[in-house]
């Protein structure tokens, strides 16, 4: 491509290299590109999708490698050392781009991250990003028309402003710790640590653990925790179903899927699941694990093979919600105590765009208002992508957000207005859920949750939309 | 775009349950036969696939050297079943769907989006690829129909009773010299025919259903003969109507035009259509 020379990874490169570059006081012109922030799974398919379709794109990613969350080592990296998928490879990779029939069912976060590297390479995307190069201000100009986009060389800390056509925003979910507050905690002489930084089990070792909440990350540190502290405590909220990774011999992703693939109605699968898990796992309560006070689908499946194991082995005490903390341990709502010397909170992430005005993603009530999970009803150029936690596996979902965007992306280029009629529907299904039916538990944990089946339906008529659109 | 012809296409499809609930096995070993060329090369890798009964060695034999030494990195796959491919045993329970995994993992392999190359059901596959993988180009050699072979199989059972009424039983379809080449010497195209082996009855029966193909957005290349004795002109006709391009005609080459009397022609009009080629990305939406 003729503009290559001046695109902003091949500047970056350049930069390095070059002695106090004096930076323009105008923004450098790619009004014909798009930005793509962040090289994770979510920044890589729509980088893709975009060239794909002939549309020019540049993308920027503040770790020196791709991969976003499964850059296993970076600084907003969440992945722990064991971290394994929890769904398995069909449904969880991209499309287009099968992952190897080398890997196992469920492949390791390194794996993860060489096929994420496989995929790069194989579309020529390396080339097409900045590597550290950090994102610290995007702003509309000329009414929406073109956004200006300020990066930041993370080792000089020298500032560029670019001029872009239109801006996909793939920074990932998964990295500002939420931390819950609690009486007493900054008594506690323990360690605290929030799952963001736990990376092996070296930390638990011979040690009394906490483990707080009960989502994947949460069962898992507990299962690591159960195979190597001295003795661990698991506080939940609520009591929730744990899947099986395996059922009759498959994935248990995969046999769940043939029921939506026979198209049987919600409560005919409840009640397959209710009695497949009654089967496999049995009466939580025997464990002395809680009842799940929600139907199955109404909160994020959690995938987890072993904790029960461990309860059962009396290796986890499961416990309440945590009431207070003093300076040797935890006080829990049932009124029984224990003495710990590091509680772990697995208490999930907060939702960020630092560098992006709230009010520009319909940001109410705590949470953006999106149509589709992506789009704005002010902007046709303003798209944010991977802001979805699906019952299934995220990448090929991630492959049909990045195809849905390219197409958005052509449209608007082939005949300004074309997705007028989008921008309208924005705005009156900011709203609209994907869940296929269920009414997810109240929490703020599931204002992302989507059923795939549900959501990619939706996907696949919008795309169907602007092709006959066009 | 002819009404007939788009009636056979349809749009995107995000859905796919039955790939997620029951993906085909994996193999661990797949036979590809390459050749790349002497100098390094910005041109995109060519992968071929075979059709029923063939294997990569069908390509091997002239096509895959033949386009190295003219500056093309050059690849053939054997479907599972076939060839040096694992998957002998389970034949009669594969699918065409298998054969799409088989040629998506071989092209994973590859350094960038390659040119596919499908000949007979081979170009069945290569279609049901290019619905889901951006494909730099598409190549159809003597393409079975998509849109139903029924007819196909009537004409054969008119000629050849026997053979039709084998393969509507589940026996593989009669891959007999004189059904295949035109222009070979009979020791030659004996000896081709004898390296053919048995083939999926159900990938057989599939043939005969009509299969909706999604947009597929890559430049694409219809060959036929106007002398095939398996795939009747008039479906190469209507296959390249689909993506509304005219079949470039070899007139004297049996079915295998990769084999026969005059593959080189064959083979450089391939070769010009991959040069012409727009830059991945770049080929206007039709």
């Amino acid at each position: 491509m003729p503009e290559q020379d001046e695109a902003p990874a091949k500047r970056a490169r350049t930069r390095r290299r070059a002695a106090a570059p004096v930076e323009p006081a105008e923004p450098i012109d790619r009004s014909e590109s798009w930005a793509v922030v962040g090289a994770g799974p979510h920044g890589l398919s729509a980088l893709k999708a975009l060239r794909q379709h002939g549309i020019a794109a540049d993308g920027f990613e503040r770790a020196a490698d791709l991969g976003g969350n499964w850059n296993f080592g970076a600084p907003t990296s969440r992945v722990y050392e064991s971290t394994h998928l929890i769904s398995s490879k069909p449904f969880t990779q991209f499309p287009d781009f099968p992952m190897p029939d080398s890997f196992p069912d469920y492949p390791s976060h390194r794996q993860v991250k060489d096929y994420f590297g496989r995929y790069a390479d194989h579309f020529g995307l390396r080339g097409a990003i900045s590597f550290g190069t950090e994102v610290v201000r995007a702003e509309p100009v000329d009414d929406g028309a073109a956004w200006h986009l300020t990066v930041r060389d993370v080792v000089s800390a020298a500032e560029t402003t670019y001029r872009y056509a239109g801006i996909a925003v793939a920074n990932g979910h998964n990295w500002n710790p939420k931390l819950p507050s609690y009486p007493g905690l900054e008594d506690f002489e323990g360690e605290v640590l929030h799952s963001a930084d736990y990376k092996d089990a070296d930390v638990l070792r011979g040690r009394r653990v906490l483990v707080v909440g009960a989502g994947n990350t949460g069962c898992d540190v507990a299962v690591e925790s159960a195979q190597n502290a001295a003795h661990t405590w698991h506080s939940t909220r609520r009591g929730y179903y744990y899947n099986p990774k395996y059922a009759m011999g498959r994935p248990s992703d995969q046999a769940a899927d043939s029921l939506l693939a026979l198209r049987l109605p919600l409560a005919v699968r409840r009640a397959l699941f209710g009695a497949t898990l009654k089967v496999t796992v049995g009466d939580l309560a025997k464990f002395g694990l809680k009842r799940p006070d929600h139907r199955f689908f109404e909160t994020h499946p959690i995938v987890n093979q072993q904790l029960v194991h461990y309860v059962g082995h009396g290796d986890i005490t499961p416990v309440d919600d945590i009431a207070s903390f003093d300076a040797h341990g935890a006080i829990f709502t049932d009124g029984r105590r224990a003495d710990v010397d590091l509680v772990v909170f697995c208490t999930g992430y907060l939702v960020t765009f630092p560098f992006l005005d709230k009010d520009w993603l319909n940001w109410t009530d705590d949470h953006p208002h999106l149509y589709l999970q992506m789009f704005t009803p002010s902007f046709d150029n303003l798209v944010v992508t991977g802001l979805i936690q699906p019952d299934s596996g995220q990448w090929t979902l991630a492959h049909w957000q990045g195809m849905l965007l390219a197409r958005v992306a052509e449209a608007r280029r082939a005949r300004p207005g074309a997705v007028d009629g989008f921008l309208a529907r924005a705005a009156s299904e900011a709203d609209r859920r994907f869940s296929a039916g269920t009414h997810y538990a109240d929490s703020t944990r599931h204002y992302y949750e989507v059923a795939h089946q549900d959501y990619l339906r939706a996907l696949q008529a919008a795309i169907l939309d602007l092709e006959e659109a066009s | 775009m002819s009404p007939s012809a788009s009636s056979a296409r349809r749009g995107t499809r995000a859905m796919r349950p039955w790939d997620w609930a029951f993906p085909p096995a994996p193999l661990s070993h797949r036979e590809v036969i390459s050749a790349q060329p002497a100098e390094p090369t910005d041109r995109p890798p060519l992968l071929m696939v075979h059709g029923l009964a063939h294997a990569a060695w069908c390509f091997g034999e002239h096509w895959v050297p033949a386009a190295a030494e003219r500056g093309w990195p050059a690849y053939a796959v054997s479907l599972r079943g076939h060839g040096g491919s694992e998957g002998a045993r389970k034949i009669r329970r594969t699918l065409n769907r298998d054969y799409v995994h088989d040629v998506l993992q071989t092209i994973i392999e590859l350094p960038e989006p390659p040119v596919l190359i499908g000949h007979s059901n081979g170009a069945v596959v290569a279609q049901m690829v290019a619905e889901r993988y951006p494909l730099r180009g598409l190549v159809l050699l003597t393409p079975a129909p998509v849109h139903s072979g029924v007819g196909d199989l009537l004409a054969i059972a008119r000629d050849r009773p026997v053979d039709a009424l084998g393969a509507t039983v589940g026996r593989t379809l009669s891959m007999e010299p004189d059904i295949l080449f035109e222009g070979l010497d009979e020791t030659t195209a004996r000896g081709y025919s004898d390296r053919t082996g048995p083939e999926s009855p159900l990938v057989q029966w599939e043939l005969l259903l009509r299969r909706r193909i999604g947009p597929v957005r890559c430049p694409v290349l219809v060959v036929g003969t106007p002398d095939d004795r398996l795939v009747r002109p008039a479906d190469v006709q209507r296959t390249a109507e689909s993506y509304g391009v005219e079949p470039v005609w070899f007139p004297g080459m049996g079915h295998d035009v990769m084999l026969d009397r005059g593959w080189d022609d064959v083979l450089g009009t391939v070769l010009d259509f991959c040069a012409d080629l727009p830059p991945w990305g770049q080929a206007p939406p039709r």
